[in-house]
């Protein structure tokens, strides 16, 4: 295996996409190679040419969740989803960057079955044990996405800045189709680079877990208040980051029998998110 | 003198009538309560070592030309390897061997189970051995698999025979029942998890082997290996000098012991094999899931007068079948009471004991109905405890040799006595409750055992036995025993464990019986060394042996004279002074357990069904306590082992084909320090006066026995909720508010309609 240190952006993206993967703090990418869910020859090294930092709105795609966590000036739902993601240890490494690139935690695909995600026939959770699955978005693939802060940044509206690119975070997630399994829109060679905030009125991010701490969520949902308008993210529900219309959607949910109480944790999330983002600023 | 007797042995609930060879235990128990040292609390006296990372663990063991194994293991729950091809793996770069079915009974060519060894490889490296094991050509024939508990009960498909019990008679005692309460509760498979993986060394040298393991016990794997090789006993050493973790499921060789010997045989090198945290989680023992459908009835005064039960133990492929009814037999007293085990033989990954097996489980049961009862009749859960109160053991007619759970009751009233103002904490969605549960086990171990001394010139002692340490602090323990006996300071004493070619022979630690059997060993061998310096001072100070005494390492006698140790013992010069001291048996015709009590204070959420745990109040008895500091710390572990199984653990199968889904820390999920709550440890600490010198039972299980139930009674008495099954997840939270939204709707409308 070969480990590349491009020196810059440019030249980083020119390495990547034949099969390289880009490697920044590692904590999703080396799991996934030693469980051979995913090979690479080459790892590019991104560290040295991804920005690190906060900025007033901007944020490096290469802050660590522990730095964001940390920054008075984040607004508060972001700063919860770091808070409440994963462990100290695994926040001091991960990235954000990296973080909303996260694969699912679903037990099928991370145990390599042949399923429809990995580009087989079906989906094994729909039939299986399912209780960690989605309840929206679930027609083909039942998994769940895991990430805490892309659930944030989808209700915070926040946009990306790539090598190629200028997008909202919402552009950056597709549910994934029968000729692309993909769940996200990023090029193999696209690095993204920063992560721009908007400055809500108030937000806030409820996670519910198996256990209080270093624990995927059950459900978690963003809420970020610009003046009367809410706009709700929910993590853990469906293949993607899920954006919700209104409280009112979650009816339209289309559970699995095992995840049908995942919907009553959502409506008490969303309803107390509601409530915090009444009155609460930033 | 030796004694030649018959006597039931018990190990984690399971007897056997075993001839045994027990030596007198003639020394008198020392008086109750804290003495010099014993009783007292005490840090580890390989604390500092094993903070610093000095304790040698088998996973640290690094041998010369050492090689590593992987294991092959079948991804289907019941299958048949009709064709192996091997050549691909030993043609492989850094592999030295590989074998398969034909070669090692370990290995099979029929697997049962997912995670069933198939063939192994040892290479220079982990990770050529596991990158040759890929290259193993399997044609596999897969099979249907049995998976469902009741549908092998459907089918006999047993591990064992059936275990029915029935005293006085069950039907008429129904007959008799003003209030009658059913319900059908069911746990899960949780894992052991332990920190060090299951794993061994095998060395051969010099026509024998020796194993280094993390074990349970040094001489059960010398037994099972030897028989397994073909060897004398003495041609196989085994060594255990830290250990990381075992919980019941490390007291046999499993398969990687035969695998890596077999490997090391072949190879002529050293060869490791050591599961994989995904292996450990998949192949290395669980505590088996179970069915209980059970009936408890009960006149209107809350006299129990019948108790019932079917319990199906989903086994696995192999494995044994706990006691799960043992708690609805064993705790009250009740004249009429039947049940039946049914030991289920599925195509899943075999049990292995696990920190009380059968009674975790039966206990939460058993307590959560004791508890509608209480609802039923009226009666405060306590009070109804105390009314079925079993002055001995109603299923053979013996009697106890010490109970003190009616003081374990009486310590529990302060804490249950807060449940008005726990209650009241209740705000918003967050409803507070308090619930208790009683706990019943054994704990008394046996004999054999024994234990040898040396005291040096320099007044030192060192303890040689051929024990292990599985991390529950004993040779903190066996120092403070020898400590006290010999009357030296504790730094004095060493002790010299894990090495089965170093000490005679020594107990399991299983069953919480380590301090029970070893520590009455270490005691009596600590006299035997004691005499022998009275003797040698009452010659030496022309004084008479009764008058003299070892206190603090000096030698004391009644007329005020006081010498330091080495005065006496400084005389041997290079000289020793040996003990040696074996354990006696257990008091003839008594029933030896152990019991407590824990009251639970826990928060629910009752609209994300998020349970909390605030608050646990954990009152044993467990005889004489010998380390104040170690017991609180196994009380704790325990408390906390069982919140997991209570709360968030879970091993998931798919359910089509068996095929274990959590297989990874992730996934597997243990509680965090943050989901730990108070615990509050109160030990009775009465000598049980009828047991050894010591009076000591075992402490390492009683504490995981009552949490699920204590928590499971707290939630029904914060909610109204009824609790069936572990564990407790959102979704089990959300059924059980709902019916219990139901059942008060119902009564409502009752009521209305009246």
């Amino acid at each position: 295996m070969e480990l590349l240190r491009p020196s810059s952006a440019e030249e980083a993206t020119g390495a990547l996409g034949n099969g390289s993967r880009a490697l920044a703090g590692g904590t999703e990418l080396v799991p996934l190679m030693r469980d051979g869910l995913l090979k690479a020859e080459t790892l590019v090294d991104v560290r040295g040419v991804v920005p690190r930092g906060i900025a007033g709105n901007r944020i490096g795609a290469g802050t660590t969740l522990a730095e964001l966590e940390l920054d008075a000036q984040i607004p508060q739902a972001l700063r919860e989803a770091c808070a409440q993601a994963a462990s100290p240890q695994l926040r001091s490494m991960g990235t954000i960057g990296g973080n909303l690139l996260q694969a699912t935690r679903c037990w099928y695909w991370r145990l390599g079955f042949d399923c429809w995600l990995h580009g087989g026939e079906k989906c094994f959770a729909k039939d299986g044990a399912q209780r960690e699955h989605a309840i929206f978005g679930n027609e083909q693939c039942a998994s769940a996405h895991p990430s805490d802060v892309a659930a944030a940044l989808l209700a915070l509206d926040a946009t990306l800045r790539t090598t190629r690119r200028e997008f909202a975070v919402a552009e950056l997630y597709r549910l994934p189709t029968e000729e692309n399994r993909n769940v996200t829109t990023l090029a193999p060679d696209e690095l993204v680079l920063e992560i721009e905030l908007t400055t809500p009125d108030a937000s806030t991010y409820l996670k519910a877990m198996d256990r209080r701490k270093w624990a995927f969520p059950i459900v978690g949902v963003a809420a970020a208040r610009f003046g009367s308008e809410t706009r709700f993210a929910l993590a853990g529900v469906a293949p993607i980051p899920w954006l919700l219309d209104s409280a009112a959607a979650l009816d339209d949910a289309t559970p699995l029998p095992g995840t049908a109480y995942k919907i009553e944790i959502a409506r008490a999330l969303v309803r107390r998110a509601t409530h915090a983002v009444k009155s609460a600023s930033r | 003198m030796a004694r030649l007797i018959r006597t039931e042995k018990e190990v984690e609930g399971r007897y056997e009538e075993v001839w045994i060879v027990v030596d007198e235990d003639a020394l008198d128990q020392w008086p109750a309560g804290p003495l010099t040292t014993v009783g007292r609390r005490v840090p580890r006296v390989d604390g500092l070592a094993r903070a610093r990372g000095q304790a040698q663990f088998t996973a640290d063991l690094q041998l010369p030309g050492m090689l590593h194994t992987a294991v092959l293991r079948s991804p289907y729950a019941r299958a048949r390897v009709t064709s192996l091809d091997l050549e691909p793996a030993r043609s492989a770069p850094g592999v030295r061997a590989a074998i398969g079915p034909a070669d090692e009974d370990q290995l099979t060519a029929e697997p049962s189970y997912v995670g069933h060894a198939v063939a192994a490889v040892a290479a220079d490296t982990f990770s050529q051995a596991q990158a040759a094991v890929e290259r193993i050509v399997v044609d596999w024939e897969v099979l249907e698999p049995l998976l469902d508990p009741d549908e092998a009960v459907r089918q006999e498909s047993f591990v064992s025979d059936v275990a029915r019990y029935e005293r006085g008679d069950f039907e008429r005692g129904l007959g008799e029942a003003d209030v009658v309460v059913e319900a059908e509760y069911r746990t899960q498979v949780v894992v052991h998890n332990s920190l060090e993986t299951h794993q061994a060394v095998c060395h051969w040298e010099d026509e024998g082997i020796t194993i280094y393991i993390s074990t349970q016990y040094i001489w059960g794997i010398r037994a099972a290996m030897a028989a397994h090789l073909g060897l004398p006993p003495d041609k196989v050493r085994v060594i255990c000098q830290a250990m990381g973790g075992g919980f019941g499921a490390k007291n046999s060789p499993g398969d990687y012991t035969p695998i890596a010997a077999e490997l090391a045989k072949r190879t002529g090198r050293p060869v490791r094999c050591a599961l994989t945290r995904r292996e450990e989680n998949v192949a290395a023992g669980n505590r088996n899931a179970t069915i209980q459908r059970l009936t408890a009835g009960a006149t209107s005064d809350g006299t129990l007068v019948a108790l019932g039960g079917d319990f199906v133990n989903a086994v696995g492929f192999s494995g044994w079948s706990a006691t799960t009814e043992g708690p609805m037999k064993m705790l009250y007293s009740c004249d009429n009471v039947r049940t039946t085990q049914y030991p289920a033989k599925l195509n899943l990954p075999p049990m292995a004991a696990f920190r009380a097996p059968g009674f975790v489980e039966g206990t939460f049961a058993l307590e959560c109905l004791l508890d509608e009862l209480a609802v039923k009749l009226g009666v405060d859960p306590l009070e109804l405890r105390r009314r079925n109160y079993a002055d001995s053991d109603l299923t053979d007619d013996r009697p106890f040799s010490s109970k003190n759970l009616a003081e374990c009751y009486r310590r529990a009233e302060p804490h249950w006595a807060k449940r008005d103002e726990v209650r009241a904490r209740s705000q918003g969605p967050w409803k507070h409750g308090i619930g208790l549960a009683s706990q019943i086990w054994y704990g008394g171990g046996g004999p054999p055992s024994y234990a040898w001394i040396r005291v040096g010139s320099d007044g030192r002692a060192q303890v040689v036995t051929a024990m292990q340490d599985i991390g529950t602090g004993t040779r903190t323990a066996m120092a403070q025993i020898a400590a006290e006996e010999l009357g030296v300071p504790l730094g004095h004493v060493q002790v010299s464990l894990g090495d089965s070619a170093r000490g005679p022979f020594a107990s399991i630690s299983a069953g919480s019986s380590t301090v029970p059997s070893m520590g009455p060993a270490v005691r009596s061998a600590a006299a035997d060394a004691k005499r022998q310096i009275i003797e040698i001072a009452a010659q030496r100070f022309h004084l008479e042996e009764r008058v003299l005494d070892l206190r603090e390492g000096r030698i004391v006698s009644a007329d005020g004279g006081s010498w330091p140790l080495t005065e006496v013992t400084g005389l041997l010069e290079s000289g020793q002074i040996l003990g040696k001291g074996a354990r006696g048996p257990n008091p003839a015709g008594m029933q030896v357990l152990t019991f407590g009590v824990q009251v639970a204070e826990v928060a629910v959420d009752v609209e994300t069904g998020e349970v909390r745990v605030d608050k646990i109040v954990a009152i044993h008895d467990v005889g004489r306590v010998i380390n104040a500091l170690g017991a609180e710390s196994q009380v704790e572990g325990g408390i906390i082992q069982g919140i997991g199984h209570t709360l968030s653990e879970e091993r998931i199968v798919d359910p089509a084909t068996g095929s274990v889904l959590t297989r990874t820390l992730d996934a597997y999920r243990m509680p965090t320090i943050a989901d730990v709550p108070e615990i509050v440890t109160e030990l009775v600490d009465i000598p049980d006066e009828h047991l050894t010198n010591l009076g000591s039972k075992g402490l390492g299980e009683p504490p995981i026995i009552p949490v699920a139930a204590a928590i499971a009674n707290a939630i029904r008495d914060a909610t109204g909720a009824e609790i069936r099954s572990l564990p407790i997840t959102r979704e089990e939270m959300f059924r059980a508010l709902r019916e219990a939204d139901a059942r008060e709707k119902e009564r409502r409308g009752a009521a209305a309609a009246v």
